[in-house]
Protein backbone atom coordinates (compact mmCIF):
# COMPACT_ATOMS: atom_id res chain seq x y z
CA UNK A 1 0.00 0.00 0.00
CA UNK A 2 2.76 2.34 1.01
CA UNK A 3 4.59 1.43 -2.16
CA UNK A 4 1.50 2.25 -4.18
CA UNK A 5 1.23 5.67 -2.57
CA UNK A 6 4.89 6.24 -3.26
CA UNK A 7 4.49 5.23 -6.89
CA UNK A 8 1.51 7.56 -7.22
CA UNK A 9 3.46 10.45 -5.73
CA UNK A 10 6.35 9.72 -8.04
CA UNK A 11 4.01 9.65 -11.00
CA UNK A 12 2.54 12.99 -10.06
CA UNK A 13 5.96 14.52 -9.56
CA UNK A 14 7.78 13.16 -12.55
CA UNK A 15 5.05 13.24 -15.16
CA UNK A 16 3.38 10.69 -17.33
CA UNK A 17 6.44 9.24 -19.02
CA UNK A 18 8.15 8.17 -15.84
CA UNK A 19 4.87 6.90 -14.44
CA UNK A 20 5.25 3.69 -16.45
CA UNK A 21 6.72 1.08 -14.15
CA UNK A 22 10.28 0.22 -15.18
CA UNK A 23 9.22 -3.41 -15.11
CA UNK A 24 6.73 -2.96 -17.96
CA UNK A 25 9.19 -0.98 -20.08
CA UNK A 26 11.72 -3.74 -19.48
CA UNK A 27 9.19 -6.18 -20.94
CA UNK A 28 8.98 -4.15 -24.14
CA UNK A 29 12.78 -4.23 -24.42
CA UNK A 30 12.83 -7.93 -23.72
CA UNK A 31 10.33 -8.55 -26.52
CA UNK A 32 12.31 -6.43 -28.92
CA UNK A 33 15.56 -8.22 -28.02
CA UNK A 34 13.89 -11.56 -28.59
CA UNK A 35 12.55 -10.39 -31.96
CA UNK A 36 16.09 -9.44 -32.97
CA UNK A 37 18.23 -12.16 -31.46
CA UNK A 38 16.28 -15.41 -31.62
CA UNK A 39 16.22 -17.94 -34.42
CA UNK A 40 12.84 -19.62 -34.59
CA UNK A 41 10.31 -21.28 -36.83
CA UNK A 42 6.61 -21.52 -36.28
CA UNK A 43 3.09 -21.28 -37.60
CA UNK A 44 0.87 -18.32 -36.86
CA UNK A 45 -2.67 -17.30 -37.62
CA UNK A 46 -3.68 -13.79 -38.59
CA UNK A 47 -7.30 -13.11 -37.84
CA UNK A 48 -9.63 -10.16 -38.32
CA UNK A 49 -13.35 -10.59 -38.00
CA UNK A 50 -14.35 -13.82 -39.69
CA UNK A 51 -11.24 -13.85 -41.85
CA UNK A 52 -8.19 -15.84 -40.86
CA UNK A 53 -5.03 -16.82 -42.65
CA UNK A 54 -2.30 -19.25 -41.62
CA UNK A 55 1.35 -18.51 -42.33
CA UNK A 56 4.71 -19.99 -41.53
CA UNK A 57 7.50 -17.80 -40.28
CA UNK A 58 11.17 -18.77 -40.06
CA UNK A 59 13.95 -16.60 -38.73
CA UNK A 60 17.66 -17.32 -39.05
CA UNK A 61 20.17 -15.23 -37.13
CA UNK A 62 23.88 -15.14 -37.82
CA UNK A 63 26.69 -12.66 -37.25
CA UNK A 64 26.29 -11.07 -40.68
CA UNK A 65 22.66 -10.20 -40.06
CA UNK A 66 19.44 -12.10 -40.03
CA UNK A 67 17.05 -13.48 -42.61
CA UNK A 68 13.37 -13.92 -42.02
CA UNK A 69 10.95 -15.75 -44.26
CA UNK A 70 7.16 -15.68 -44.20
CA UNK A 71 5.12 -18.11 -46.27
CA UNK A 72 1.36 -17.82 -46.62
CA UNK A 73 -0.11 -21.32 -46.26
CA UNK A 74 -3.66 -20.56 -47.45
CA UNK A 75 -4.51 -19.76 -51.05
CA UNK A 76 -1.77 -18.92 -53.54
CA UNK A 77 1.62 -19.75 -51.90
CA UNK A 78 3.08 -16.28 -51.50
CA UNK A 79 6.44 -15.73 -49.82
CA UNK A 80 8.20 -12.76 -48.30
CA UNK A 81 11.89 -12.80 -47.42
CA UNK A 82 13.44 -10.03 -45.39
CA UNK A 83 17.18 -9.52 -45.01
CA UNK A 84 18.92 -6.76 -43.07
CA UNK A 85 17.90 -4.04 -45.51
CA UNK A 86 15.63 -5.58 -48.15
CA UNK A 87 12.17 -7.11 -48.34
CA UNK A 88 11.30 -9.30 -51.33
CA UNK A 89 7.74 -10.47 -52.00
CA UNK A 90 7.51 -13.51 -54.26
CA UNK A 91 4.11 -13.68 -55.97
CA UNK A 92 3.84 -16.90 -58.00
CA UNK A 93 0.40 -15.97 -59.39
CA UNK A 94 1.87 -12.98 -61.23
CA UNK A 95 5.42 -14.45 -61.54
CA UNK A 96 6.55 -11.26 -59.90
CA UNK A 97 9.10 -10.26 -57.26
CA UNK A 98 8.46 -6.96 -55.48
CA UNK A 99 11.58 -5.48 -53.92
CA UNK A 100 11.62 -2.85 -51.20
CA UNK A 101 15.05 -1.71 -49.99
CA UNK A 102 16.10 0.38 -47.05
CA UNK A 103 18.78 2.75 -48.16
CA UNK A 104 19.22 4.96 -45.15
CA UNK A 105 18.94 2.67 -42.18
CA UNK A 106 17.59 -0.69 -41.21
CA UNK A 107 14.11 -1.44 -40.00
CA UNK A 108 12.80 0.59 -37.10
CA UNK A 109 13.69 -0.52 -33.64
CA UNK A 110 12.05 0.58 -30.42
CA UNK A 111 15.02 2.67 -29.35
CA UNK A 112 14.94 4.19 -25.87
CA UNK A 113 13.65 7.51 -27.21
CA UNK A 114 10.91 5.65 -29.03
CA UNK A 115 9.96 3.79 -25.90
CA UNK A 116 9.46 7.14 -24.21
CA UNK A 117 7.28 8.21 -27.16
CA UNK A 118 5.27 5.02 -26.67
CA UNK A 119 4.95 5.77 -22.95
CA UNK A 120 3.66 9.28 -23.76
CA UNK A 121 0.83 7.93 -25.90
CA UNK A 122 -0.01 4.66 -24.16
CA UNK A 123 -0.40 3.41 -20.60
CA UNK A 124 1.73 0.32 -20.34
CA UNK A 125 0.81 -2.31 -17.78
CA UNK A 126 1.27 -5.99 -17.12
CA UNK A 127 -1.76 -8.16 -17.79
CA UNK A 128 -2.66 -11.79 -17.30
CA UNK A 129 -0.37 -14.77 -17.71
CA UNK A 130 -1.51 -17.40 -20.17
CA UNK A 131 -0.19 -20.50 -21.90
CA UNK A 132 0.05 -20.10 -25.68
CA UNK A 133 1.36 -22.80 -28.05
CA UNK A 134 3.05 -24.48 -25.10
CA UNK A 135 4.77 -21.35 -23.74
CA UNK A 136 3.93 -19.61 -20.48
CA UNK A 137 3.30 -16.05 -21.55
CA UNK A 138 3.04 -12.70 -19.82
CA UNK A 139 0.65 -10.13 -21.29
CA UNK A 140 1.82 -6.53 -21.64
CA UNK A 141 -1.07 -4.18 -22.30
CA UNK A 142 -0.62 -0.88 -24.14
CA UNK A 143 -3.77 1.13 -23.57
CA UNK A 144 -3.99 4.30 -25.67
CA UNK A 145 -4.39 7.56 -23.76
CA UNK A 146 -6.80 8.90 -26.39
CA UNK A 147 -8.96 7.49 -29.19
CA UNK A 148 -6.52 8.43 -31.96
CA UNK A 149 -4.76 5.06 -31.76
CA UNK A 150 -5.47 1.42 -31.09
CA UNK A 151 -4.50 -0.54 -28.00
CA UNK A 152 -2.37 -3.68 -28.00
CA UNK A 153 -2.25 -6.76 -25.80
CA UNK A 154 1.09 -8.46 -26.35
CA UNK A 155 1.73 -11.94 -24.96
CA UNK A 156 5.42 -12.80 -24.65
CA UNK A 157 7.13 -15.99 -23.52
CA UNK A 158 8.12 -15.36 -19.90
CA UNK A 159 11.47 -17.07 -20.41
CA UNK A 160 12.69 -15.72 -23.77
CA UNK A 161 10.52 -12.65 -24.38
CA UNK A 162 9.41 -14.05 -27.74
CA UNK A 163 6.05 -12.56 -28.80
CA UNK A 164 3.48 -15.36 -29.17
CA UNK A 165 0.30 -13.37 -29.58
CA UNK A 166 -0.54 -9.75 -30.40
CA UNK A 167 -4.11 -8.49 -30.13
CA UNK A 168 -5.14 -5.05 -31.43
CA UNK A 169 -8.19 -3.53 -29.74
CA UNK A 170 -10.21 -0.35 -30.24
CA UNK A 171 -11.48 2.31 -27.84
CA UNK A 172 -14.34 0.02 -26.72
CA UNK A 173 -11.93 -2.80 -25.96
CA UNK A 174 -13.24 -4.74 -28.99
CA UNK A 175 -10.68 -6.92 -30.74
CA UNK A 176 -9.81 -5.59 -34.21
CA UNK A 177 -7.28 -8.20 -35.28
CA UNK A 178 -4.77 -10.62 -33.86
CA UNK A 179 -1.64 -12.53 -34.70
CA UNK A 180 -1.11 -15.74 -32.77
CA UNK A 181 1.43 -18.53 -32.98
CA UNK A 182 -0.18 -21.95 -32.90
CA UNK A 183 3.20 -23.69 -32.98
CA UNK A 184 6.68 -22.34 -32.33
CA UNK A 185 10.16 -23.84 -32.01
CA UNK A 186 12.94 -21.57 -30.81
CA UNK A 187 16.35 -22.41 -32.31
CA UNK A 188 17.23 -25.21 -34.72
CA UNK A 189 17.00 -23.05 -37.86
CA UNK A 190 19.43 -23.46 -40.76
CA UNK A 191 20.16 -21.06 -43.58
CA UNK A 192 18.49 -23.34 -46.09
CA UNK A 193 15.19 -22.94 -44.30
CA UNK A 194 15.01 -19.23 -45.10
CA UNK A 195 15.81 -19.43 -48.81
CA UNK A 196 12.95 -18.37 -51.07
CA UNK A 197 11.27 -21.38 -52.59
CA UNK A 198 10.08 -19.55 -55.67
CA UNK A 199 13.22 -17.64 -56.67
CA UNK A 200 13.35 -17.78 -60.43
CA UNK A 201 15.26 -15.68 -62.91
CA UNK A 202 12.38 -15.54 -65.33
CA UNK A 203 10.15 -13.62 -62.92
CA UNK A 204 9.59 -9.93 -63.36
CA UNK A 205 11.22 -7.73 -60.72
CA UNK A 206 9.59 -4.54 -59.47
CA UNK A 207 12.02 -2.47 -57.45
CA UNK A 208 10.49 0.35 -55.40
CA UNK A 209 13.78 2.28 -55.60
CA UNK A 210 12.89 4.01 -52.37
CA UNK A 211 15.21 6.79 -51.27
CA UNK A 212 14.88 9.55 -48.71
CA UNK A 213 13.94 12.89 -50.25
CA UNK A 214 12.62 16.29 -49.30
CA UNK A 215 9.12 16.73 -50.66
CA UNK A 216 8.84 20.37 -51.64
CA UNK A 217 5.46 21.89 -50.93
CA UNK A 218 3.73 18.89 -49.34
CA UNK A 219 2.90 18.64 -45.69
CA UNK A 220 0.15 18.53 -43.09
CA UNK A 221 -1.72 21.67 -42.09
CA UNK A 222 -1.75 20.19 -38.59
CA UNK A 223 -0.21 17.01 -37.22
CA UNK A 224 -2.27 14.45 -35.36
CA UNK A 225 -1.52 14.62 -31.60
CA UNK A 226 1.27 12.21 -30.70
CA UNK A 227 2.19 11.48 -34.33
CA UNK A 228 5.42 12.96 -35.65
CA UNK A 229 7.04 12.80 -39.05
CA UNK A 230 9.62 10.02 -39.22
CA UNK A 231 10.78 10.20 -42.83
CA UNK A 232 9.99 11.55 -46.31
CA UNK A 233 10.92 9.59 -49.40
CA UNK A 234 10.41 9.01 -53.08
CA UNK A 235 9.61 5.56 -54.41
CA UNK A 236 7.90 3.64 -57.14
CA UNK A 237 4.68 1.70 -56.82
CA UNK A 238 3.44 -0.99 -59.20
CA UNK A 239 3.95 -0.28 -62.92
CA UNK A 240 6.84 2.02 -61.92
CA UNK A 241 4.41 4.76 -60.88
CA UNK A 242 6.43 7.41 -59.06
CA UNK A 243 5.11 8.31 -55.61
CA UNK A 244 6.12 10.37 -52.63
CA UNK A 245 5.72 9.03 -49.12
CA UNK A 246 5.67 10.74 -45.74
CA UNK A 247 5.58 8.58 -42.60
CA UNK A 248 4.17 9.67 -39.24
CA UNK A 249 4.47 7.59 -36.08
CA UNK A 250 3.49 7.76 -32.42
CA UNK A 251 6.28 5.39 -31.43
CA UNK A 252 4.24 2.24 -31.99
CA UNK A 253 1.70 2.79 -34.76
CA UNK A 254 2.60 4.41 -38.07
CA UNK A 255 0.64 6.16 -40.80
CA UNK A 256 2.03 6.71 -44.30
CA UNK A 257 0.88 9.41 -46.71
CA UNK A 258 1.36 8.53 -50.40
CA UNK A 259 1.17 11.24 -53.03
CA UNK A 260 0.90 10.43 -56.74
CA UNK A 261 0.23 12.62 -59.75
CA UNK A 262 -3.21 12.23 -61.33
CA UNK A 263 -1.67 12.41 -64.80
CA UNK A 264 -1.51 9.17 -66.71
CA UNK A 265 -3.44 7.33 -64.04
CA UNK A 266 -4.99 4.21 -65.57
CA UNK A 267 -8.13 4.17 -63.45
CA UNK A 268 -10.31 6.86 -61.87
CA UNK A 269 -9.68 7.78 -58.25
CA UNK A 270 -12.25 6.38 -55.83
CA UNK A 271 -12.23 8.73 -52.89
CA UNK A 272 -13.21 7.21 -49.57
CA UNK A 273 -12.21 4.86 -46.82
CA UNK A 274 -11.19 1.19 -47.08
CA UNK A 275 -10.26 -1.05 -44.20
CA UNK A 276 -8.67 -4.41 -43.44
CA UNK A 277 -8.31 -5.33 -39.79
CA UNK A 278 -6.44 -2.52 -38.05
CA UNK A 279 -5.30 -1.03 -41.36
CA UNK A 280 -7.26 1.87 -42.81
CA UNK A 281 -6.72 3.51 -46.18
CA UNK A 282 -8.22 6.86 -47.04
CA UNK A 283 -8.06 8.28 -50.57
CA UNK A 284 -8.73 11.83 -51.70
CA UNK A 285 -7.59 14.30 -54.34
CA UNK A 286 -5.40 17.26 -53.43
CA UNK A 287 -3.95 19.76 -55.90
CA UNK A 288 -4.20 17.48 -58.94
CA UNK A 289 -2.69 14.58 -57.03
CA UNK A 290 -4.19 11.52 -55.43
CA UNK A 291 -3.38 11.24 -51.76
CA UNK A 292 -3.64 7.82 -50.11
CA UNK A 293 -3.17 7.60 -46.36
CA UNK A 294 -2.42 4.15 -44.97
CA UNK A 295 -1.88 3.08 -41.40
CA UNK A 296 -2.66 0.81 -38.46
CA UNK A 297 -4.79 3.46 -36.77
CA UNK A 298 -8.52 4.09 -36.29
CA UNK A 299 -10.42 5.33 -39.35
CA UNK A 300 -10.88 8.80 -37.87
CA UNK A 301 -7.12 9.21 -37.33
CA UNK A 302 -6.27 8.15 -40.87
CA UNK A 303 -9.01 10.43 -42.19
CA UNK A 304 -7.81 13.37 -40.11
CA UNK A 305 -4.28 13.02 -41.44
CA UNK A 306 -5.63 12.70 -44.99
CA UNK A 307 -7.75 15.82 -44.63
CA UNK A 308 -4.75 17.75 -43.28
CA UNK A 309 -2.59 16.98 -46.33
CA UNK A 310 -1.94 20.19 -48.25
CA UNK A 311 0.23 21.51 -51.02
CA UNK A 312 1.80 24.96 -50.79
CA UNK A 313 3.70 26.14 -53.80
CA UNK A 314 7.31 26.42 -52.67
CA UNK A 315 8.42 30.07 -52.54
CA UNK B 1 -36.52 19.10 -62.43
CA UNK B 2 -35.53 16.09 -60.33
CA UNK B 3 -32.32 15.86 -62.33
CA UNK B 4 -31.57 19.44 -61.42
CA UNK B 5 -32.20 18.78 -57.72
CA UNK B 6 -29.87 15.82 -57.90
CA UNK B 7 -27.27 17.99 -59.67
CA UNK B 8 -27.66 20.63 -56.98
CA UNK B 9 -27.04 18.02 -54.28
CA UNK B 10 -23.93 17.05 -56.20
CA UNK B 11 -22.83 20.67 -56.31
CA UNK B 12 -22.78 20.47 -60.09
CA UNK B 13 -24.98 23.45 -60.91
CA UNK B 14 -23.43 26.80 -61.72
CA UNK B 15 -24.05 29.66 -59.32
CA UNK B 16 -26.98 31.14 -61.24
CA UNK B 17 -28.89 27.88 -61.75
CA UNK B 18 -28.20 26.94 -58.15
CA UNK B 19 -29.60 30.27 -56.87
CA UNK B 20 -32.69 29.91 -59.06
CA UNK B 21 -33.34 26.37 -57.93
CA UNK B 22 -32.70 27.16 -54.29
CA UNK B 23 -35.10 30.09 -54.63
CA UNK B 24 -37.67 27.79 -56.14
CA UNK B 25 -37.21 25.22 -53.38
CA UNK B 26 -37.29 27.88 -50.70
CA UNK B 27 -40.64 29.18 -51.89
CA UNK B 28 -42.24 25.94 -50.90
CA UNK B 29 -42.62 24.42 -54.33
CA UNK B 30 -43.61 20.77 -54.54
CA UNK B 31 -39.97 20.05 -55.33
CA UNK B 32 -38.99 20.87 -51.79
CA UNK B 33 -40.50 17.48 -50.94
CA UNK B 34 -38.24 15.79 -53.49
CA UNK B 35 -35.24 17.63 -52.03
CA UNK B 36 -36.02 16.31 -48.53
CA UNK B 37 -36.79 12.83 -49.80
CA UNK B 38 -33.51 12.58 -51.72
CA UNK B 39 -31.56 13.45 -48.62
CA UNK B 40 -33.54 11.00 -46.55
CA UNK B 41 -32.95 8.17 -49.06
CA UNK B 42 -29.26 8.89 -49.24
CA UNK B 43 -28.90 9.05 -45.47
CA UNK B 44 -30.75 5.75 -45.15
CA UNK B 45 -28.48 4.09 -47.68
CA UNK B 46 -25.40 5.42 -45.96
CA UNK B 47 -26.70 4.51 -42.53
CA UNK B 48 -26.42 8.11 -41.31
CA UNK B 49 -28.38 8.60 -38.11
CA UNK B 50 -31.38 10.90 -38.55
CA UNK B 51 -30.99 14.41 -37.16
CA UNK B 52 -32.66 15.32 -33.92
CA UNK B 53 -35.95 17.18 -34.00
CA UNK B 54 -35.69 20.89 -34.65
CA UNK B 55 -32.18 20.55 -36.04
CA UNK B 56 -32.86 22.75 -39.08
CA UNK B 57 -34.35 25.45 -36.91
CA UNK B 58 -31.33 25.39 -34.62
CA UNK B 59 -28.90 25.55 -37.54
CA UNK B 60 -30.88 28.45 -39.03
CA UNK B 61 -30.74 30.24 -35.71
CA UNK B 62 -27.00 29.66 -35.35
CA UNK B 63 -26.43 30.90 -38.89
CA UNK B 64 -28.47 33.99 -38.23
CA UNK B 65 -26.20 34.62 -35.23
CA UNK B 66 -23.02 34.50 -37.32
CA UNK B 67 -23.37 36.40 -40.57
CA UNK B 68 -21.74 33.78 -42.80
CA UNK B 69 -22.90 33.02 -46.32
CA UNK B 70 -22.45 29.53 -47.61
CA UNK B 71 -22.81 28.05 -51.06
CA UNK B 72 -22.58 24.49 -52.36
CA UNK B 73 -19.06 23.32 -52.95
CA UNK B 74 -18.56 22.44 -56.59
CA UNK B 75 -17.22 18.95 -57.02
CA UNK B 76 -15.73 17.48 -60.16
CA UNK B 77 -18.16 15.40 -62.09
CA UNK B 78 -17.47 11.71 -61.81
CA UNK B 79 -17.68 8.99 -64.46
CA UNK B 80 -21.13 7.69 -65.20
CA UNK B 81 -20.06 4.20 -64.13
CA UNK B 82 -20.60 5.19 -60.52
CA UNK B 83 -23.87 4.39 -58.77
CA UNK B 84 -26.68 7.00 -58.93
CA UNK B 85 -24.65 10.11 -58.93
CA UNK B 86 -25.95 11.85 -55.87
CA UNK B 87 -24.90 8.86 -53.78
CA UNK B 88 -21.28 9.69 -54.55
CA UNK B 89 -21.63 13.16 -53.14
CA UNK B 90 -19.20 13.58 -50.30
CA UNK B 91 -20.72 14.13 -46.91
CA UNK B 92 -18.97 17.49 -46.67
CA UNK B 93 -20.47 18.69 -49.94
CA UNK B 94 -23.83 17.42 -48.74
CA UNK B 95 -23.63 19.40 -45.56
CA UNK B 96 -22.58 22.46 -47.56
CA UNK B 97 -25.59 22.08 -49.78
CA UNK B 98 -27.97 21.46 -46.90
CA UNK B 99 -26.59 24.32 -44.85
CA UNK B 100 -26.68 26.57 -47.91
CA UNK B 101 -30.41 26.01 -48.28
CA UNK B 102 -31.12 26.51 -44.61
CA UNK B 103 -28.84 29.55 -44.65
CA UNK B 104 -30.65 31.00 -47.62
CA UNK B 105 -33.98 30.49 -45.90
CA UNK B 106 -32.65 32.29 -42.88
CA UNK B 107 -31.47 35.27 -44.88
CA UNK B 108 -34.16 35.46 -47.48
CA UNK B 109 -36.47 37.86 -45.66
CA UNK B 110 -33.74 40.38 -44.85
CA UNK B 111 -31.86 40.82 -48.08
CA UNK B 112 -31.86 40.04 -51.82
CA UNK B 113 -30.06 36.90 -52.93
CA UNK B 114 -26.43 37.56 -52.04
CA UNK B 115 -23.57 36.66 -54.32
CA UNK B 116 -22.58 33.16 -53.16
CA UNK B 117 -19.33 33.12 -51.27
CA UNK B 118 -17.63 29.85 -50.53
CA UNK B 119 -16.91 29.90 -46.86
CA UNK B 120 -14.17 27.63 -45.59
CA UNK B 121 -15.56 25.43 -42.88
CA UNK B 122 -13.39 23.14 -40.81
CA UNK B 123 -15.75 20.51 -39.46
CA UNK B 124 -15.08 19.80 -35.79
CA UNK B 125 -15.95 16.16 -36.31
CA UNK B 126 -14.78 14.45 -39.49
CA UNK B 127 -17.56 13.79 -41.93
CA UNK B 128 -18.44 10.13 -42.28
CA UNK B 129 -16.51 8.94 -45.32
CA UNK B 130 -17.75 6.84 -48.19
CA UNK B 131 -16.66 3.22 -47.81
CA UNK B 132 -14.76 1.95 -50.86
CA UNK B 133 -13.03 -1.36 -51.65
CA UNK B 134 -9.28 -1.61 -51.09
CA UNK B 135 -7.49 0.28 -53.89
CA UNK B 136 -5.87 -1.97 -56.49
CA UNK B 137 -2.42 -0.88 -55.28
CA UNK B 138 -3.28 -1.62 -51.64
CA UNK B 139 -0.53 -4.22 -51.31
CA UNK B 140 2.07 -1.84 -52.72
CA UNK B 141 1.09 0.81 -50.21
CA UNK B 142 1.24 -1.73 -47.40
CA UNK B 143 4.62 -3.06 -48.44
CA UNK B 144 5.97 0.49 -48.60
CA UNK B 145 4.35 1.36 -45.28
CA UNK B 146 5.12 -1.72 -43.21
CA UNK B 147 8.88 -1.15 -43.29
CA UNK B 148 8.42 2.00 -41.21
CA UNK B 149 6.00 0.61 -38.68
CA UNK B 150 7.68 0.24 -35.28
CA UNK B 151 5.44 -2.69 -34.43
CA UNK B 152 7.59 -4.80 -36.77
CA UNK B 153 10.40 -4.45 -34.24
CA UNK B 154 8.28 -6.30 -31.68
CA UNK B 155 6.36 -8.63 -33.94
CA UNK B 156 8.97 -9.52 -36.50
CA UNK B 157 7.55 -9.63 -39.98
CA UNK B 158 4.18 -11.18 -39.12
CA UNK B 159 2.31 -7.95 -40.07
CA UNK B 160 3.83 -8.27 -43.55
CA UNK B 161 1.29 -11.00 -44.19
CA UNK B 162 -1.10 -8.16 -45.10
CA UNK B 163 1.19 -6.92 -47.88
CA UNK B 164 0.48 -10.02 -49.93
CA UNK B 165 -3.17 -10.36 -48.95
CA UNK B 166 -5.66 -11.34 -51.62
CA UNK B 167 -8.35 -8.69 -51.54
CA UNK B 168 -11.90 -9.79 -52.33
CA UNK B 169 -12.30 -6.71 -54.54
CA UNK B 170 -9.39 -7.84 -56.69
CA UNK B 171 -10.58 -11.42 -56.86
CA UNK B 172 -13.86 -10.25 -58.40
CA UNK B 173 -12.12 -8.54 -61.30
Amino acid sequence: MKLGAYALALALVSGAVQAQAPETLAWLRKMQDAAQKLSYSGTFVYQNGSRSETSRITRFVEAGGDIEKLEVMDGVPREIVRTKDTVRCYLPGARLVKVDRRTERGFPALLPERISAVAKNYDISLGETRRIAGYDCQAVVLTPKDNLRYGYRLYADSASGMLLRAVTFDANGEQIEQFMFTQLAIGGVTRDMVRPRHASRSWRVEDAEASPARLAGWGLSSELPGFHKVIELKRRLSDSRPASQMVYSDGLAAVSVFIESLEGRPEPVRPGLASMGAIHMYTREVANHVVTVVGEAPAASVQRIANAVEYRRPQ
Amino acid sequence: MKDRISALMDGELDDRSASELIGNLAHGSENAGAWREYHLIRDAMRGTAPLSEGFSARVAWKLAEEATVLAPQRTRSRPASDSPRWFTLSAVAASFAAVALVGWLAFAPQQPAPAPVLAKVQPAVEAKPAMVPMPSSANDYLLAHQGFSPRVSLQGMAPYVLTVAEHPAEARK
